[in-house]
């Protein structure tokens, strides 16, 4: 039985192996999934910041070529002459200069200029707030970088908009060189900006939105991501390095409603800093998280035919594997049973080798050998209580006539069972055998009979033979009688009511010789017949002792003995005789 | 321009007779360049190749001071004015006590606070053409008064035991009027700090002008660069 069980210890430990396997397989998964997702980010958010700086070079170049047209240059270079600005200044700077700018086409036409003269004033503006002029504007670091000659880009924020702007010096390029102004050229964040950037991160399959705050600015997808992990994540960007964001930055889970994101910020350069202007790059969290979620990602494709193929060979090898063990481990031992079981029917066995089966079939060979040992047991016992009742055998008897062996097995209860080993059973089982199985004292008859009076009971066995005598006293439990001399099988109880009374005949012969014995025995048979309350009439001594002489003839001729004891009876309610032959030690 | 947006009313007119401090401050061939922005754009600023860029205007951010042995019993009114996305000078000096008067000429509101005594000026917004006064209590003290919706927007207040002030040109000449007769110390603010140089004395006469060139050393504006 231990392949069966262990084969259940097997399935078991594989289920378990399994399940483990199907509970953290996932989990390298989904970590290489997460370091790429990360990689992912990263590197889109790197990209977005090379995009926007190249952009920003874009853009200064195209504010350098329009500070240096010569509308601009003659336009900055009489204002800044002038002490006072007025309207008419300011439309005649704005008509050839609003021209200039609408020529520019693409990504590099912007959203707004700004004309300023020498003194900081705002001599025209243009595509936005154009009737506004004359006023000081310099004082940001961008303006007055661009009066004192240097190029730059910045990020101005203003009403929720958010520009990207680069400034740069006008420079009357006739003698005297010399600084007439700057221009201002803005471009505003728009969605579209932001879906242009996306666009160009189509390899990785990212969005990008700006914020300001808790603001929201442009996305390339109208999401409406929740601000505060990524504000959150923003506190942790103290260094003054704002290039190296993405790559000390790490993504974070934002959601959208119901729908999860993964994200990374960076900061924005500029004077938007100040106003916490950020962007950030995200994309769809991956829906394989964990077991279930690696389920859910499994698709058709995932189950191909050839690993459906091999799936089922394994089934199929595993399952004909388990059941060949449990045919075998549940077979075998019913087998070795019934052999066994055979053996002991055909009488090769005494008992069932209970040592060879284990479990439960060996529970039932125990159970049988118990029951053998019980049936022996009885036996004894009966032919203890017939000694009981017939007395010891005498000395060079044949012994008693045994009327229950033809009933009982070859076995026979007091023979070679009782002296043999006890069996396991008997000690498990608490079975009192093994006390009977110890060696037996000889019982010591007593030395002279002791006549025992009859019980009164009919149905009990009535002892009234003359001699020998019986033993004064029941030998105690568990104590078997001692040997008995061997017996013959060849008599049996002597039927004589029919021939002694059914054949007697009223004035009979002449009186024979009277012999002591059979008179005695002829009496207690009277005596006995009457107790059964049994009709004596027509019973004669003559007959009686005919018959029993004749049958002491026949059994000294067949068993050879030396002399024939008659045992009166009580059987079935009725008197009986039967007749033991005596032999010499 | 700016010279004229910063006004220092004297007073005392009970002078019987005054004197005048007139002066030029002879500055260094090198002068700072302008420095480097503190929120850079994508982009690192670079000079454009036409011509050299201009050198930071240091005379923008000077201011004179001469400070005799009294006091000012009555501190004069000083008028600091908002223009655009700037103070009309980035630096004034005010005698303590005095009362120093913003005017926003800008057409934004600002919200002005000073970042060394945040109760210094009323809370709230200053309007388009608006004032916002506030009194300078301690001389020694200085004041950086910022917009938190301009981070760039910076003035600064230095509060002087004295009322005769002065802001250079572009090239740095320079005039106090009413002075009394005495003996003074001449001293020069720039930007965050005075600049290091031994004080200078000026007697000023009676009657007409006193003539006196401060004359600035390689070294002046060492440790004094200007913050934004």
């Amino acid at each position: 039985m231990f392949l069966s069980k262990i084969w259940f210890f097997l399935i078991a430990l594989a289920a378990a192996v399994a399940l483990t396997i199907a509970l953290v397989m996932p989990r390298p998964a989904q970590r290489q999934l997460e370091n790429e997702e990360h990689a992912r980010l990263t590197t889109a958010c790197s990209v977005i910041d090379i995009l926007l700086t190249d952009a920003a070079h874009d853009r200064l170049m195209f504010t350098q070529t329009f500070a240096r047209s010569a509308e601009v240059v003659n336009a900055l270079d009489a204002a800044s002459g002038a002490k006072e600005l007025d309207a008419n200044r300011m439309k005649q700077v704005r008509e050839p200069t609003g021209k200039l700018l609408a020529s520019s086409k693409g990504g590099a036409a912007p959203d707004f200029a700004i004309l300023i003269d020498k003194k900081g004033r705002v001599v025209s503006r243009l595509k936005i707030d154009e009737d506004d002029f004359g006023d000081v504007v310099s004082g940001r670091p961008l303006v007055d970088d661009a009066l004192a000659g240097y190029l730059r880009d910045d990020l101005w924020t203003q009403n929720g908009t958010m520009y990207f702007v680069s400034g740069a010096p006008v420079i009357r390029t006739n003698p005297p060189i010399d600084y007439v102004g700057a221009v201002i050229v803005g471009h505003k964040v728009t969605n579209d900006l932001a879906a242009d950037l996306s666009h160009r991160l189509s390899a990785v399959d990212t969005q990008v939105a700006f914020y300001l705050g808790n603001d929201d600015v442009a996305a390339s997808k109208p999401l409406a991501l929740d601000h505060k992990p990524m504000l959150d994540a923003l506190k942790n960007l103290t260094g003054g390095d704002i290039s190296r964001d993405c790559e000390v930055n790490k993504p974070l889970a934002v959601n959208a409603g119901s729908d999860a994101y993964t994200a990374m910020v960076a900061r924005l350069p500029g004077e938007a800093r100040e106003r916490g202007a950020y962007y950030a790059v995200f994309a769809k969290t991956a829906q394989s998280r964990g077991f279930m979620g690696t389920l859910d990602a499994v698709r058709k494709s995932d189950l191909s035919f050839k690993i459906l193929i091999v799936v089922g060979i394994v089934f199929l090898l595993v399952l004909a594997l388990g059941i060949g063990l449990m045919w075998i481990e549940s077979d075998r031992p019913l087998r070795a049973l019934q052999t066994d079981a055979v053996k002991l029917a055909k009488n090769e066995a005494e008992r069932l080798a209970e040592d060879k089966h284990g479990g439960k079939y060996g529970s039932i060979a125990r159970s049988v050998n118990i029951h053998i040992d019980k049936l022996g047991r009885d036996a004894k016992s009966a032919r203890t209580n017939l000694d009981q009742l017939l007395g010891p055998a005498p000395e060079g008897s044949l012994g008693t006539i045994d009327l229950l062996a033809g009933a009982l097995p070859a076995s026979r209860p007091g023979g070679a069972v009782a002296t043999a080993a006890p069996p396991p059973s008997d000690f498990k089982f608490h079975d009192p055998a093994p006390a009977m199985a110890a060696p037996r004292p000889p019982v010591q008859r007593p030395p002279t009979p002791v006549p025992t009076p009859a019980p009164q009971r009919p149905s009990a066995p009535v002892r009234m033979t003359p001699t020998p005598p019986i033993p004064a006293a029941t030998p105690p439990r568990g104590v078997a009688p001692p040997p008995q001399p061997q017996t013959s099988n060849s008599t049996q109880p002597l039927s004589l009511d029919d021939d002694i009374l059914g054949g007697a005949q009223p004035g009979g012969s002449t009186e024979p010789e009277v012999n002591p014995y059979f008179k005695q025995v002829y009496d207690q048979f009277v005596s006995v017949k009457k107790s059964c309350g049994e009709n004596t009439a027509g019973l004669t001594y003559q007959k009686f002792s005919e018959k029993l002489i004749k049958n002491r003839d026949d059994l000294m001729s067949k068993t050879g003995c030396r002399e024939v004891r008659f045992t009166v009876y009580v059987k079935d309610g009725k008197a009986a005789l039967k007749a033991t032959p005596v032999k010499d030690d | 321009m700016r010279d004229v947006l910063v006004a220092a009313t004297v007073m005392a007119s009970g002078v019987a007779s005054a004197g005048t401090l007139v002066g030029k401050i002879e500055l260094p061939s090198n002068l700072p360049a302008r420095p480097k922005p503190v929120e850079p754009g994508f982009v690192e600023r670079y000079e454009n190749p036409v011509t050299p860029v201009r050198p930071l205007a240091v005379t923008q951010r000077m201011v004179v001071v001469v400070e005799g042995d009294e006091k000012p019993a009555a501190p004069p009114r000083v008028q600091w004015n908002l223009v655009g996305e700037s103070f009309g000078h980035p630096v004034i000096a005010a005698a303590a006590g005095a009362e120093v008067t913003i005017v926003n000429q800008s057409k934004t509101a600002r919200t002005l606070v000073a970042k060394e005594d945040p109760k210094l000026i009323d809370p709230g917004p200053i309007n388009p053409s608006g004032p916002k006064t506030f009194h300078p209590p301690e001389a020694g003290k200085v004041y950086t008064i910022t917009d938190k919706d301009a981070p760039y927007l910076v003035g600064r207040v230095v509060v002087v035991n004295t009322q005769y002030i002065a802001y250079p040109d572009e090239s740095g000449h320079f005039e106090i009027e009413n002075i009394p007769p005495g003996s003074y110390k001449l001293k020069i603010w720039f930007d965050t700090g005075w600049i290091n140089r031994p004080d200078e004395d000026v007697n000023i006469s009676a009657k007409g002008k006193t003539d006196i060139n401060p004359k600035l050393g390689a070294d002046a504006f060492a440790g004094s660069a200007p913050k934004k």
